[in-house]
């Protein structure tokens, strides 16, 4: 596309498709803004630029210029950015359209988008489930046909998760990889910003162009943008692994045939599948809620009503301002985490805590190391233990909705690259296969993506 | 791993955050059933020789150290709740001694 009039005619395709898709509660942009600013963006679009008149709509924790940045938290109610977030600007100097905020649990705290301030997302095949988290908003408007892509935003799996429980693909790149300035901060260790996309293709392409080396960023890495492999013939060649800690004994029995399936399919595709062990990976889930909790505690004291966001009362003094206004402006969840990580970091706690599970994080990298280092290229394991689940299921129950994102974690506690692609359904509902790659390794990762997408049966039941 | 409703006082002081006497079961019940899941952590053996995976650059590179504008789009004064003069306006500071925690 190079015609101004299809970049408009985009513009406002996207505009309806995002209105039709307003039940799912998964745009958080009002569609009278949404349409005002597409036409105006594709207007002034870049027309040479690799992403022209691409409608990509953002998560809500990712600034923007365009529209406001909430994170789903009431404390960031009405927020304006004064700045908007590298990855979107190189998304636009690309010449691709912002399309709208998504919803998603607040500050990227959850995982199945119902820790939202403004109400919960729906999955687009099934209402009374939900999209899956934190990224759910860009999960379901990408599911739902409303844009290709979305930009979504990782810290233990938010991208890839909702991409399983939606049949969508999501990418975590590497740690590094794309700049985070404007990302709003939840563990800094572990944020990235993914994507979201219908196809490896579409999510390939946005991520390509939002990676690369940011001044504004220092754990950005030095490197180039990522460059797009072609679409391999086959796998011949590569060596993947079935980490066997990824498939207990009580796995979900759909989840275990359509990963079967697709290990076939990546046998058949000629490359050599072995098991393989990471024998920390029990230890994941403890680990992360050890150090995730313990960097959002330091990096929400921000929010404390007196230089941005709206101010809860509390005009007694100005503790009990901070006071009111996180108590009021936080939610549930977020309250439970950043007092989490209050507690495993403080005085008496730390050794036991934090200290622990930063040994822990090591020897969990290390594991991936070891399983590399003797000839394995890629990882292959299911993404979700589940399909999507109902609505409120979890809610009351946090050590529960933690478990939904058992696979997932690892990939942000070791800092690696991960995939999330369809690979069959069970009752309707869509399950993921994931591929977990080596560090600054996309290409490698995206290669057997592309070429497991092409044969897998991804709508049929596993 | 049992979480009384004082610690939660406490630690919701020290996180600066207002909790409802009324919330104080629920989270205590909360926090104690994630704190017990994650203090299994605690059954490996003591790696003391591991060290910290810290992910991302090896060395922090330093930008030149030039005056630049802030290149943001409207000021802190179209932000703040409270602004005037270039200050950001809070209410007065309370006791600086706190009760003991």
């Amino acid at each position: 596309m190079s015609d101004p009039s299809e970049a408009l005619a985009s513009a406002k395709a996207a505009a309806d498709r995002i209105s039709k898709a307003k039940r799912l509660n998964a745009c958080l942009t009002p569609i009278k803004d949404l349409r005002k600013s597409l036409v105006a963006q594709a207007q002034a679009a870049h027309p040479s630029g690799v992403l022209y008149g691409m409608p990509v709509a953002v998560k809500d924790n990712i600034c923007t210029l365009e529209f406001t940045t909430t994170c789903g938290s009431k404390i960031l109610g009405g927020y304006h950015s004064p700045y908007e977030a590298s990855a979107c600007a190189k998304l636009k100097a690309a010449g691709a359209l912002i399309a709208g905020k998504t919803n998603c649990d607040e500050f990227g705290m959850g995982s199945s988008t119902e820790h939202s301030a403004y109400g919960r997302s729906l999955h687009p095949f099934d209402k009374t489930r939900v999209p899956g988290g934190s990224s759910g908003g860009s999960a379901a408007l990408v599911a739902a046909g409303a844009v290709p892509a979305a930009l979504g935003s990782e810290t233990g799996g938010s991208v890839r998760q909702p991409a399983s429980l939606c049949g969508v693909v999501g990418i975590k790149p590497t740690y590094g990889r794309v700049s985070r300035y404007g990302l709003v901060a939840f563990g800094s260790s572990l944020d990235q910003i993914g994507v979201l996309g219908r196809s490896v293709h579409d999510a390939a392409r946005v991520l390509s162009v939002i990676s690369g080396r940011d001044p504004r960023d220092s754990t950005c890495e030095d490197r180039d943008s990522l460059r797009l492999p072609t679409v391999p013939e086959s796998l011949q060649g590569f060596v993947i692994g079935i980490p066997k800690e990824y498939f207990p004994t009580d796995l979900d029995p759909a989840v275990r045939r359509a990963c079967d399936r697709a290990i076939r399919l990546l046998k058949e595709l000629g490359a050599a599948v072995r098991e393989v062990s990471l024998p920390h990976t029990a230890y994941a889930i403890a680990t992360y809620y050890i150090v995730a909790p313990a960097e959002a505690s330091s990096n929400l004291a921000r929010y404390d009503g007196a230089r941005y966001g709206p101010r809860f009362n509390g005009s007694e003094d100005v503790r009990a301002l901070y006071r009111t206004t996180r108590g009021e402006g936080f939610g549930a969840e977020v309250r439970r985490r950043v007092m989490l990580g209050t507690y495993v970091l403080s005085s008496g706690y730390y050794d036991a805590y934090y200290r622990k599970a930063q040994q822990m994080r090591a020897l969990i990298a290390q594991d991936f190391r070891n399983v590399f280092d003797r000839g394995v290229d890629l990882l292959f394991t299911p993404t979700t233990p589940t399909p999507a689940f109902k609505a409120g299921e979890k809610l009351d129950d946090p050590v529960s909705m933690y478990l939904s994102d058992i696979f997932t974690v690892t990939a942000n506690l070791a800092g690696l690259p991960a995939i999330s692609i369809p690979i069959g359904r069970v009752k309707g509902l869509p399950l993921g296969g994931q591929i977990v790659g080596q560090a600054f390794l996309e290409d490698e990762m995206l290669e057997a993506a592309y070429a497991l997408e092409r044969v897998v049966p991804a709508l049929e039941e596993a | 791993m049992s979480v009384t409703h004082d610690e939660v006082r406490k630690i919701a002081r020290l996180a600066e955050l207002d909790v409802a006497e009324e919330a104080l079961p629920v989270l205590a019940e909360q926090m104690s059933r994630i704190l017990e899941y994650v203090a299994q952590i605690n059954a490996v053996p003591a790696s003391e020789g591991v060290k910290p995976f810290i992910p991302g650059p090896d060395a922090v590179r330093f930008r030149p150290d030039e005056v630049k504008p802030s290149g943001l789009a409207f000021g802190p004064a179209e932000l703040a709740p409270a602004f005037k003069d270039g200050f950001f306006l809070v209410p007065k500071l309370g006791a600086f001694e706190e009760p003991e925690l």
